[in-house]
């Protein structure tokens, strides 16, 4: 086995706020490996950015991990400093695609001139050098070479967004962590977006970290998914044994809560109640009062990640139930089974 | 019952906005642009009936709405309410119009006044009709849209909601006056997922239980379906096509109604999608002349049929004709590639192909292309257009008509106008040899 690209093992996140502590990531673990799309679901205040922002040291000033360990090509980077992570990681390793690319450019800089500004800090490339990487980015992601020297605002918001995703690509970087980069755009934009990162994936062999509410984003781009819940990562597998073969409540009911266009008369999923207001760490399942299938044991302790029994070495999930809940949430819903059907059969029609 | 005329008819309606009127434009008696927002939309929406319009942002769906609830002058055609035109209304007209006609808008953050409580809120549409018995309206509407128990929520202010209860709120207001009409306006697009399909269950339910119609407008046609029966689908202010939503998503007619069904994510990572052809974003909706909107983007444009070409080299020059109809030809940047040679037509012009086209081409094609090439070149672009059209003009420059099937499906585009019926987007490879 090769080295992991990162790991996130056991991550707590905490922020210092007037009315005290409150954890935002709670023993989040996973791992991206090279050339792997990983997409990070869940409910907006799930954790999901406060769990990337910290890989690349980008917490507010006031969140701190406060235990846990992130491995970078095997070596931690939980304590590096601003001044290492600028040197060794940002833009060269690890870039960042942020949701609005509207407000990540320099409207006073052409695209070009932020490049060389990024490029002569990171790396020992000369200007010309620099500005025939930005020309071959441009390209991949379906920009005129030649509209490097534009400013942000000659771009529709499409091809800003296309424009911070060149710069992001720029040095080569091993990682991209992109959030909600395609959520303010429309379905072909979007579709168009994914188009070059998969080329960029075959190409250069990027890793992609993928923040999205879009479960189906996740399904149709990413190898590996993780769905998280008030803080806490309910379920984390392949796209496949998490489709196929879900174990966490939340992690089924979530994905049955979106609409599938391949099935417009199926009833929508609905979750029922909130997450518990985040605090101090809670010693019981945070989705107790949401769910179902809910037992005295789910208020008492809190779920741990664990390993799921099926081909999927990688499967976990945190549910004392998770051996029967879907299986009882199937038989609770007797027309799934023949909707499942349907799905199936329009599948071999395409 | 066939007398009676629809709830909401609109009839070719236009709104169009003037762009860069100047003062440096009105002393140079320059002719203002005109974006053209809203372009010759007609639809109908029957009682008890729920329509969607869907397109991309920018596509006019929005000032479509804005202009049915008279937020916008219209710039042509015509709205019939109840078989009266909005045009001819008294204003106890209007106001029994804004009265039955209500809107829920895309962002439930911001159409809340944050300094009214709910019941506030939801009262002071009963004030402005006039209308009684305040106090048990509220309660009631608050039951429906399903804020239990309604005094937990009299009280609160917007900003003690989360995004879902703030939704329900602007669908209960809306509803308070018992309309006839809902347009919702993306209602939940801001919403979490598992909020959002309890909304979308709310509001099909109130189509179904109190015989409210609604237009439903929004760019993301998986949740079009669970409101809507028919669905129209807009592209730069024309509606392209408009069929039953379940035929829609099954056998798009429209070659932009195809792209769109094609690039909706599907939450299945055993299903096998394959990614966009599309390129590119629609243009401005400025001064867009005839033809068809979509000509530029589209897969399965229709050369003459005079001509044999494959349909990705005839894409180039309808592309190049437009880039050289709008003097938009990059002559400096290819002339920078050449190291010199600028004597030399031949040169000039071949730099210019390999830069604008990938494409071979062979025979007449080939030769009118030299030609118009080496006429762009010696300074004479006019020459160089009126070539290519001559020769590669395409029928999608004009403007299609809609054409309607006995199932009452419409669909505005040229491959149906001329008795195509078979839709070749999927096969470029036959579609190059007619």
């Amino acid at each position: 086995m090769t080295e992991p690209l990162l790991e996130v093992d056991d991550l707590t996140v905490q922020y210092e706020t007037e009315s005290g502590m409150i954890t935002a990531v709670s023993d989040a673990s996973f791992v991206i490996n090279e050339g792997e799309f990983f997409g990070l679901a869940g409910e907006s205040g799930c954790g999901k950015s406060t769990t990337a922002k910290s890989i690349i040291g980008g917490l507010d000033s006031n969140g701190q991990i406060t235990s846990g360990k992130i491995r970078y090509r095997g070596t931690e980077i939980q304590d590096y400093t601003e001044k290492q992570l600028n040197e060794e990681l940002r833009w060269k390793e690890i870039a960042w695609i942020p949701q609005s690319a509207m407000n990540s450019l320099d409207p006073l800089q052409t695209i070009s001139e932020q490049a060389v500004e990024i490029g002569t800090v990171h790396t020992d490339l000369s200007k010309a050098e620099l500005r025939e990487k930005l020309k071959e980015m441009f390209s991949i992601v379906g920009l005129q070479e030649s509209r490097i020297n534009d400013y942000p605002h000659q771009f529709s918001g499409g091809m800003q967004q296309r424009a911070v995703i060149a710069l992001a690509l720029f040095l080569e970087p091993s990682l991209i962590i992109a959030d909600e980069p395609t959520t303010a755009l429309d379905v072909i934009m979007q579709d168009q977006i994914f188009k070059h990162l998969d080329e960029i994936k075959a190409k250069l062999d990027t890793s992609l970290l993928l923040i999205t509410h879009d479960i189906s984003v996740i399904f149709e781009s990413c190898e590996t998914v993780a769905i998280m819940h008030a803080s806490q990562v309910a379920e984390y597998g392949t796209v496949n044994a998490v489709y196929d073969n879900p174990r966490h409540p939340y992690a089924f009911m979530f994905k049955a809560a979106f609409p599938d266009v391949r099935e417009p008369d199926r009833e929508l999923e609905v979750i029922e109640g909130y997450p518990p207001q985040l605090g101090e760490e809670i010693g019981f399942c945070s989705f107790v009062d949401r769910c179902p299938w809910a037992t005295e044991e789910c208020r008492e302790s809190a779920p741990e990640l664990e390993a799921v029994a099926d081909d999927d070495p990688i499967h976990v999930a945190s549910c004392f139930r998770k051996e029967e809940a879907y299986e009882l949430y199937q038989s609770e819903r007797p027309t799934t089974e023949s909707q499942d059907g349907i799905a199936a059969m329009t599948n071999e029609d395409d | 019952m066939s007398d009676k005329p629809p709830l909401l008819e609109i009839r070719n309606l236009k709104k169009y906005f003037e762009q860069n009127s100047g003062l440096l434009d009105m002393l140079l008696r320059r002719e203002p642009n005109h974006v053209q927002a809203v372009d010759d939309v007609s639809l109908t929406l029957e009682e008890n009936e729920s329509i969607a319009v869907i397109g991309e942002s920018g596509c006019g769906k929005t000032t479509l709405l804005l202009t049915l609830i008279g937020l916008h002058e219209m710039t042509g055609g015509d709205i019939i309410y109840k078989g009266r035109p909005v045009s001819e209304f008294t204003s106890a007209e209007w106001k029994r119009y804004r009265r039955n006609v209500q809107v829920v808008f895309q962002d439930p953050f911001n159409s809340l006044d944050p300094k009214m409580t709910i019941e506030e809120t939801l009262q002071e549409p009963l004030k402005i009709h006039g209308i009684g018995d305040r106090k048990e309206r509220v309660r009631n509407v608050l039951e429906h849209v399903e804020l239990n128990p309604p005094e937990k929520y009299l009280r609160r202010k917007p900003r003690n909601l989360s995004g879902g209860e703030k939704q329900r709120v602007s669908i209960a207001r809306a509803l308070i006056l018992e309309p006839d009409i809902i347009l919702a306006d993306e209602p939940v697009s801001m919403l979490d997922v598992s909020t959002q399909a309890a909304v979308l269950r709310k509001m099909k339910d109130l189509i179904e239980d109190f015989g409210v119609s609604m237009i439903y407008i929004s760019h993301d046609l998986s949740t079009v379906s669970y409101i809507s029966d028919v669905v129209n689908v807009m592209y730069l202010g024309r509606i392209v096509e408009t069929a039953p939503t379940d035929r829609i998503l099954a056998e798009p007619k429209h070659p932009y109604t195809e792209a769109l069904v094609s690039a909706v994510p599907i939450p299945d990572p055993n299903h096998d999608r394959e990614r966009t052809r599309m390129s590119g974003a629609p243009r401005d909706p400025v001064d867009l002349g005839d033809g068809c909107r979509f000509r530029d983007r589209c897969p399965s444009v229709i050369p003459p049929d005079t001509i044999e070409i494959e349909q990705e080299a005839y894409r180039e020059i309808m592309e190049f004709r437009e880039l050289l109809e709008r003097d938009e030809i990059a002559f400096e940047r290819v002339m920078n590639t050449l190291s010199g040679s600028f004597s030399d037509d031949r040169k000039m012009a071949d730099a210019i192909r390999e830069d604008y086209f990938t494409h071979e081409l062979t025979g007449e094609n080939n030769a009118v292309l030299k030609e118009a090439l080496l006429a762009f070149v010696n300074e004479k672009p006019e020459v160089a257009t009126e070539r290519l059209r001559k020769r590669f003009e395409s029928v999608c420059e004009t403007s299609p008509r809609t054409v309607e099937d006995e199932d009452g499906w419409r669909v505005a585009c040229h491959h149906y106008d001329h008795g195509v019926t078979e839709m070749q987007i999927d096969q470029p490879e036959t579609a190059q040899s007619d």
